[in-house]
């Protein structure tokens, strides 16, 4: 497993779910169905504010688990973090 | 459509984040038509939310979320529509949970037994995640979790006794909380038969709202967050149905079989929709069987003949025209009761009543209750309603059908063994105490927010300590407006965590907290009481209601407020002295209210220890007023209120009682009513006889309409009425305007005179005891300390009123101050640091011969021996002029340096070396002043003399007056007053500037000083660190009798001296 942190393009289908992204110059494409869950976050170490109607953003983040396989067929699990709030996607993790 | 079937609300404790009210009117704006509440470990909120359902119209569901015992938390739900056997078992179950002390918990045995009965489900139990079958399934281990699913089954096998409860916050795959474990337990279930339900298990209302939830959470395991493992993330939400159904679909990974998820759902919702009015007893009244209050026959039938018999005791002497007034009277407010059917309430408060004077308790009663003739003729009040003109409508009428709140005072001393004798005499199955939520306000919000955040104790303590008058909710735009908090205004731009405690603490603000025993409130209910009601064990080990003050309203229930006060206590004992030392008995509830020598002595305003009058302001106001006859009392306690303070009314009453100022009564009509205050608006009895008079609507209407003016929304029609009715009546349009401007600011002003009365009996009785025997009297107040003025200062009261303190003598002296020819012998429980067991044994093992015997027998402590014979309390026990105190102490000395204590033997005569009684002699005695500074280190108080005594050379010089004879002083004079500083109080100024008064005791009495601005910036250093000041100022008459300081400066006494010594020292040698 190797841990990283990266921004990346990801393309969804119309629920959401992310059918394929581009890293290290590859477009991976999803070979399964992308599991989707919530992770929470240490507010109290990472945020400024949590004031009354600030929202779920600072305490949880929505995160996605599936298998991908590049151009060249190399397959493995990808975990990706979707701020939905400003919209971007970040690699985590990858699994090979 | 999705029923939630698992909801904490913010009555459970430290979890749930969200009210009830606000809950239910989620659900009913997401179409919900039924809403759980389930709390954890108690009914905490069930009420609320029962009610808060009814008003929106849709069904309520009640449920607990329990532990049971070594297999985890599941949720129980009551059956409804079965007439109350449903919720019966509920309470049952909790109160079998919660009787037994922390933790709280049954066991499945139990709760088995409980809910099901001859085969039939009284009660679901859902088991979900939290239960041993759910940590089995999270641990994949289907072998273990199918085990526990059979032993659940076993026990639970009626039919709807038990379902699986699937919950889907979206959590990481594999964990607690996760679709896979739910689409694990589905499966399970659906193979071994057992119905599964699916709930969200709602802690808060919305998202934003997890995060008030991860604090709570850090406030329960008493730990900073990242200490412990936190919520998974901000799912537990109140989600709409919608969402609910996609979560179903998620688990199921079947359209059908969420389709069937969801139909089990709400089949068990339909199952526990609750008919409050059937199943709970909504809005019922409830009181004790006719049989348990010794009653035969109708109820209403022995209330007429009990009131109607107490006439000839109560109103012995009066006259024909009298008595047709008071039959006439008490007919209508038995028309009143009957109509409402509380005959039984009143009979079971009358019963409480007499059985508390059996037990020879001090009893009063308080409130608009004694307005009401029946109590006065019951027993259950002591102040006439005809004689002070108080109305029956202000406590009761058919416009009203809630039970009406009867409150008793009694002796502080004994309101435990009245409770107990309450529980005795109606059984416990038919009484429990009332509890109370206290809830998050300013201090406590951010003390918990702090330790959530992991920050330093102190410094949380230091800005908690600033945070007073404003609420938490508005922290943040109070530290931008309040000097006072500009240090924390300075961390904010600068430090991260300040900003997030500023944000946590609001939103904590107002959350309940946790429960506890209400400080005076009684149900009282018939055999069925605990079908009703869940109970715990309280403080005090007796059962406690989960329910509040609030709820007992709508749950039909009748509280009695029994509330202890502390000077009934000190005229009981003072009462009691009187008969022991004087053989006199005195029934100080028949005492003539018209005594001069009381109150020309509490014209003289002296009146520290008297009930309610006894405040610096107070006395201020009586030096002003000065009362002549007992209704005066009741108008200026009344009067000495925030509401006719801000109100401005005391003026006006003044003025036109001292005739400065022409009584103005708008209207001849309105004369009678406003005559004993010279046309100022106090009571509530006025407002309601000028709207009946004005318009003819009746008192009882008039009570409501009252009621409504503080209601902005129904105020405007109130308006209406009397406006179109008083211009029929033929007032003018100028009357009627001026009428109304009145009545509208009054109502955040006035106050009940019949709770006036009420009070002003005991201000009346306390002030009486002063006057007449004020040796007993004080001694009551030093045994049971009732007042607001620490305990030396009643000393200097004594001293002035020519009452001897005398010292504590271990052979005499007991835990009470006992009244002796001589004057009042201080009780040995004064001595700091002496325990009750110390007490105990002195007591137990009197009389002593010597110091060795006592130091033998009563086995003292070290400190406590060195700490007796400082103050005196073993002088008795030398016999022989030549030695002094200091010679006792030499013996003390060494007695405590024998390292191990000997035991006697009564077989051994004694014939220890070390213990043969042999006193050194001289040693050198402490002087005056090393008395009198042991004493006040020692006793509070400075017994052998006035602390101020040993400076009073240079306070004559000085020309410094003593605080009685201001009064005798010029307007505007210049004065030197000096003293120890007994009370200080800054009350809020609606200016905004902080003006300080200091009252002095100086051993003649105490003298009110003023510092405002300017003064304060000469010396406000000095104010408020000194206890022995003098002060120098100008007079300023407050009344006949009042006199108050202008102060200029103030210094320090000690200062002084050490100057003035350091001039004259042949004089201070």
């Amino acid at each position: 497993m190797t841990l990283i942190n990266e921004k990346v393009e990801v393309s969804v289908d119309r629920a959401g779910s992310p059918i394929g992204f581009s890293w290290k110059g590859g477009l991976y494409l999803v070979a399964s169905k992308p599991v989707r869950w919530f992770a929470r976050k240490q507010w109290w170490v990472e945020s400024a504010r949590v004031q009354r109607g600030i929202g779920a953003g600072v305490l949880e983040v929505e995160m996605w688990r599936m298998i991908a396989a590049d151009s060249g067929k190399k397959q493995g699990q990808f975990e990706l973090v979707h701020d939905a709030m400003q919209g971007i996607w970040r690699l985590v993790r990858v699994y090979e | 459509m999705f029923t939630h079937l698992n909801v904490a609300s913010a009555f459970s404790g430290h979890y749930g984040v969200t009210r009830p009210e606000l809950l239910a009117e989620a659900a009913a704006s997401q179409g919900a038509t039924a809403l759980a509440i389930t709390d954890r470990d108690g009914l905490y909120g069930a009420v609320k939310h029962i009610g808060a359902c009814l008003k929106l119209r849709i069904d309520p569901i009640v449920g607990v979320n329990l532990t049971v015992k070594d297999l985890g938390r599941v949720v129980v739900l009551a059956k409804g529509q079965d007439g109350g056997i449903g919720w019966a078992a509920l309470c049952r179950v909790v109160s079998a949970a919660a009787s037994k002390g922390k933790p709280i918990a049954i066991t499945r045995e139990e709760l088995a037994e409980l809910t099901i009965r001859d085969g039939l489900a009284l009660c679901t139990v859902l088991i979900g995640q939290e239960t041993d079958f759910g940590l089995a399934s999270i641990a994949r281990n289907r072998l273990l979790a199918a085990k526990c699913l059979t032993e659940w089954r076993r026990l639970f096998s009626a039919k709807g006794s038990l379902a699986i409860e699937l919950t889907n916050q979206l959590t990481e795959p594999e964990t607690a909380g996760s679709t896979t474990v739910a689409a694990r337990m589905l499966a399970l279930g659906d193979s071994m038969g057992v119905p599964c339900v699916l709930t969200n298990a709602v802690r808060y209302l919305s998202p934003d709202d997890a995060l008030t939830a991860d604090v709570l959470d850090a406030a329960r395991f008493l730990e900073p967050l990242g200490s412990f493992t936190p919520q998974p993330n901000a799912q537990a939400w109140l989600k709409p149905p919608a969402s609910m159904v996609a979560l179903a679909v998620e688990i199921t990974n079947d359209r059908d079989r969420a389709k069937k998820l969801l139909e089990t759902t709400e089949a068990l919702a339909d199952r526990c929709r609750l008919n409050p009015p059937n199943d709970c007893g909504w809005g019922k009244p409830k009181t004790p069987e006719k049989a348990t209050l010794g009653i035969d026959g109708n109820p209403f039938e022995v209330l007429w003949q009990r009131a109607y018999s107490a006439i000839d005791w109560r109103y012995s002497d009066a006259k024909e025209r009298k008595l047709l007034d008071i039959r006439h009277r008490l007919g209508k407010e038995l028309e009143t009761i009957n109509k409402l059917g509380f005959a039984t309430y009143f009979l079971t408060v009358a019963d409480v009543a007499q059985m508390i004077r059996d037990m020879k308790v001090r009893i009063a009663a308080r409130g608009s209750g004694a307005g009401s003739l029946t109590n006065y003729l019951l027993g259950i009040s002591g102040v006439d309603p005809i004689e002070h003109d108080l109305l029956f409508e202000r406590f009761l009428s058919t416009e009203r059908s809630s039970l009406p709140d009867i409150d008793i005072d009694v002796e502080s001393a004994r309101r435990h063994d009245i409770y107990r004798a309450i529980f005795k005499r109606y059984g416990s199955n038919r009484v429990t105490l009332l509890s109370m939520q206290s809830t998050y306000r300013g201090r406590g919000a951010m003390r918990d927010s702090g330790l959530a955040l992991g920050l330093d104790e102190d410094q949380i303590d230091e800005i908690a300590a600033n945070m007073w008058r404003f609420s938490a909710r508005s922290f943040r735009s109070a530290i931008a407006q309040k000097p006072e908090l500009a240090m924390v205004a300075e961390a904010l731009e600068k430090d991260r965590k300040m900003n997030l405690l500023v944000d946590i603490t609001e939103r904590l603000d107002r959350l309940p907290r946790h429960i506890s025993m209400h400080p005076c409130g009684v149900i009282l209910g018939d055999a069925t009481l605990l079908d009703l009601t869940p109970v715990e064990r309280s403080g005090l080990g007796l059962p406690m209601s989960q329910f509040d003050k609030d709820d007992m309203d709508p749950m039909g229930m009748l509280k009695l407020d029994v509330l202890g006060v502390r000077m009934q206590s000190a005229m009981a004992y003072a009462v009691r002295e009187l008969e022991r030392v004087k053989g006199e008995t005195l029934d100080l509830d028949a005492i003539p209210k018209d005594d001069e020598a009381t109150f020309a002595n509490i014209r003289s305003t002296n009146t520290l220890g008297v009930f309610q009058i006894e405040s610096p302001g107070q006395r201020e106001l009586t030096g002003k007023h000065q009362p002549t006859e007992f209704n005066d009392l009741t108008i200026q306690i009344s009067l000495f209120r925030p509401g006719p303070m801000k109100g401005n009314m005391i003026a006006p009453y003044l003025d036109g009682r001292h005739g400065f100022a022409k009584a103005e009564y708008i209207h001849p009509d309105l004369e009678p009513i406003l005559r004993e205050t010279f046309g100022v608006v106090i009571f509530h009895e006025h407002v309601l006889r000028i709207f009946d008079k004005m318009t003819g609507c009746g008192l009882a209407k008039a009570d409501e309409f009252r009621r409504s003016l503080e209601d902005p929304r129904v105020s405007a029609s109130v308006e209406q009425f009397f406006r179109q009715k008083a211009e029929a009546r033929g007032y003018s349009p100028l009357v009627i305007e001026k009428v109304w401007e009145i009545l509208k600011s009054f109502s955040s002003f006035g106050f009940c005179k019949a709770h006036g009365a009420a009070f002003a009996l005991p201000t009346y009785q306390s002030a009486w005891l002063k006057t007449h025997h004020p040796k007993e009297f004080l001694a009551g107040l030093f045994t049971h300390d009732p007042g607001m003025y620490p305990r030396r200062l009643l000393l200097a009261e004594a001293r002035r009123l020519g009452v001897k303190l005398l010292p504590i003598d271990v052979n005499v002296s007991t835990d009470e101050f006992l009244v002796e020819p001589d004057g009042i012998r201080m009780a040995l429980n004064d001595v700091a640091g002496m325990s009750e067991a110390e007490v105990a044994r002195v007591i137990e093992n009197r009389p002593y011969n010597d110091l060795a015997d006592f130091y033998l027998r009563a086995k003292p402590s070290r400190r406590t021996l060195e700490r007796l014979a400082t103050v005196g309390a073993l002088d008795s026990l030398v016999s022989g002029t030549e030695y002094n105190r200091g010679d006792i102490l030499a013996r003390v000395r060494e007695l405590n340096a024998i390292t191990k204590r000997k035991v006697i033997d009564a077989n051994q005569p004694m014939l220890d070396f070390e213990l043969l009684e042999r006193l050194p002699t001289g040693n050198t005695a402490p002087t005056k002043a090393e008395i009198v500074a042991a004493e006040m280190a020692i006793l509070k108080m400075d017994v052998t003399e006035h602390a101020l005594e040993q400076y009073r050379p240079m306070l004559e010089e000085m020309g410094v007056v003593h605080s009685n004879e201001l009064v005798g002083l010029r307007n505007k004079s210049e004065v030197l007053v000096a003293g120890i500083r007994v009370a200080t109080q800054t009350p809020p100024m609606r200016s905004g500037k902080r003006v300080v008064f200091i009252t002095l005791d100086d051993g003649y009495g105490c003298s009110d000083s003023t510092f405002f601005d300017e003064a304060q910036g000469r010396c406000s250093h000095i104010l408020f660190n000194n206890r022995l000041l003098i002060i120098a100022g100008k007079t300023r008459r407050t009344g006949v009798n009042g006199v108050s300081i202008m102060a200029e400066n103030a210094w320090d006494i000690r200062e002084l001296w050490a100057q003035w010594q350091a001039r004259r020292p042949e004089l201070s040698a």
